[in-house]
């Protein structure tokens, strides 16, 4: 393997183990590693497959860096959010909130967003927007993006209903998108 | 869960040096403000501190959620922009109490250590 297929290879390995971390702090995990490698290659003023192969034993497996997420605990007195428990072996632990998940709120905003749409048009994703919103699975991106593009799915067929029933007189409500193929 | 591992396979100095390294690293960016490759390398060059430099990287983002750095990117001479970490007035708090804490314990363990049974025993 060349250096360059060393280095796409430890960053894909590196992407699967840190499939568990929240999106945000994966990507930034992943950049700050992608930096590193490159300052250390920078540093070294070699790329050659052994100056690669010593770089990244140095930084350590994947699953070691993704591990230290989770490890190491609240630095004491810190009076930071993690409450910090001591087990009989006195390895510290900390119990943080886990990684939102996938629960009965994502499950029912998915459900309205698609089947919802066709048993309760127009309402069933409306208030699938909602449990989107009420959802800590997502980021405030994503709920805006999904918002936006339910509110324009919705209002896309009255905006051409309307602008079709204006345009061409008043044909009535037969006049759907089909309208605005003529001429 | 953790279960107890024999003393003999458990290398006491990969777990002495975890328990201390986030203060180390406190220690550094208290001396100057400096970007993570820099920490990286500052603390391996002295007697091995990071064995796996990535590891570096979770332990900061924990600092920084802690309160204990703060940040600010700035540009760089070459390549990207660089995160810069410095040490926060709660971070120094919790430093001093680390370093009352760690003269006790060294001497504790230099006192231990420094047992000599007796002449002709």
């Amino acid at each position: 393997m060349d250096a360059d297929a060393l280095v796409r290879d430890y960053l894909g390995r590196l992407d699967a183990a840190a499939m568990r971390l929240p999106r945000e702090r994966r990507a930034e995990l992943e950049a700050e590693v992608r930096d590193h490698i490159e300052a250390a290659l920078e540093e070294s003023g070699a790329r050659d497959e052994v100056t690669v192969r010593n770089m990244l034993d140095r930084l350590g497996s994947p699953d070691e860096i993704v591990a230290a997420e989770n490890a190491g605990g609240a630095i004491s007195g810190a009076g930071s959010s993690g409450t910090v428990a001591f087990d009989p072996s006195g390895a510290q632990t900390v119990a943080r909130p886990a990684a939102p998940g996938w629960g009965a709120i994502e499950i029912i905003a998915l459900l309205l967003l698609t089947v919802g749409s066709i048993v309760l048009p127009f309402v069933g994703p409306l208030l699938g927007l909602v449990f989107v919103w009420l959802s800590d699975r997502w980021n405030g991106r994503e709920k805006l993006m999904a918002s936006a593009i339910v509110l324009v799915l919705l209002i896309l067929p009255l905006a051409l209903f309307f602008g079709a029933s204006t345009s061409g007189g008043l044909n009535g409500p037969q006049v759907g998108p089909a309208a605005t193929a003529g001429p | 869960m953790r279960y107890m591992v024999p003393v003999a396979a458990r290398d006491p100095l990969t777990e002495l040096r975890r328990g201390v390294l986030e203060h180390c690293v406190l220690a550094v960016v208290r001396a100057r403000e400096s970007y993570a490759f820099d920490i990286v390398r500052g603390l391996s060059r002295s007697g091995g501190l990071v064995t796996s430099e990535g590891t570096i990287y979770p332990l900061l983002s924990r600092l920084r959620r802690d309160g204990l750095v703060a940040t600010t990117w700035r540009e760089s001479d070459a390549g990207p922009p660089r995160r810069y970490y410095r040490i926060t007035m709660e971070g120094e708090r919790v430093l001093g109490a680390f370093v009352t804490d760690w003269v006790r314990f060294r001497d504790a363990v230099d006192g231990v250590l420094a047992v000599r049974l007796p002449e002709g025993e």
